[in-house]
């Protein structure tokens, strides 16, 4: 078995360097279950209204305010070109704090903190393109099959990406 | 007692924006202005009618122009409390600096746009104005 990536080991998660299982935030996005560092996570909640952005890139569907702050929304599945994540009146997304980023990552649902056997954790498949292109591992537990996300390197990547989207600037 | 600005709402198709009202010169008839002098689709999007606008001073240019919108909403005096930044991920990803923050009303935030920009930005691009 690989050994774990950074960002599934216990020093850049929530257990000790030593403990046997890692925790992760998990939420459920194109059809399947992401999880990521756990302490990246400051929030679940619902979205509420979406005000759009003019001249925003799609994986920024909008912004929305939270306890007076206005907050920008993350659509994973828009950024490594899946279909937008559906917002509904349900829909919840976790807020993360990424470096000087804070966005709120829209899901289908939001499945909490995950355990992962260290055991059960093995190093993604080294692939390119899509949302491969930012796990670093993948895992079990009781639920099922979990891809580990880059979440910090995913963020940084739609930032990059947008630059040039944005072109002249409009 | 916080300082206020005030603010011009407006829309163009669906959606609401804000501006502060000293960027814009007047707003007036679209009917009479020459073509060469109207902006129709902007990144603010395209507006369903061609009856109304929003005359902006673009310094650089030496020219007004008028940036077609649907309607007008009012004018607000806000408190500077009411006004948000844009977040720092949204300013990242946006194209310089055409929305400037939030102003909010009813807890929705609606875009606060600089118009001079956001013309300065149309007239940059290749297409034609109409």
């Amino acid at each position: 078995m690989a050994e774990p990536s950074a960002s599934s080991r216990p020093d850049a998660g929530s257990s000790g360097a030593n403990a046997p299982e890692v925790w992760f935030f998990c939420l459920r996005l194109l059809g399947g279950r992401y999880a990521f560092e756990a302490h990246l996570v400051t929030e679940v909640v619902r979205l509420g209204p979406l005000t759009r952005l003019p001249a925003a890139p799609s994986f920024l569907p909008g912004v929305f305010t939270h306890r007076g702050e206005v907050l920008p929304v993350l659509d994973i599945g828009q950024l490594v070109g899946q279909p937008a994540v559906p917002i509904r009146a349900n829909t919840r997304a976790a807020l993360v704090t990424c470096g000087p980023w804070k966005v709120a990552v829209v899901s289908e649902a939001a499945e909490g903190l995950v355990a992962i056997p260290r055991r059960l954790l093995e190093r993604a498949p080294g692939e390119s393109s899509g949302v491969a292109e930012f796990l670093t591992a993948v895992g079990r537990d009781k639920q099922g099959p979990v891809a580990i996300l880059d979440l910090p390197r995913l963020v940084e990547a739609a930032r990059a990406r947008a630059v040039p989207a944005g072109g002249s600037g409009s | 007692m916080s300082e206020t600005s005030d603010i011009l709402l407006f829309q163009v198709g669906l959606r609401i924006f804000a501006t502060r009202v000293r960027d814009a010169v007047r707003i007036g008839s679209v009917r009479d202005v020459p073509a060469d002098s109207i902006i129709l689709d902007s990144s603010l999007g395209r507006p369903h009618s061609r009856e109304r606008g929003i005359v902006v001073a673009t310094p650089d240019e030496q020219q007004e122009r008028t940036l077609v919108i649907d309607e007008v909403l009012g004018v607000r005096t806000v408190h500077e409390d009411e006004l948000r930044p844009l977040p720092p991920f949204a300013a990242a990803c946006l194209p310089g600096g055409a929305v400037t923050g939030f102003v909010l009303l009813d807890e929705a935030p609606m875009p606060l746009v600089d118009l001079p920009t956001v013309v300065r930005q149309r007239l940059a691009r290749p297409t034609p104005r109409i």
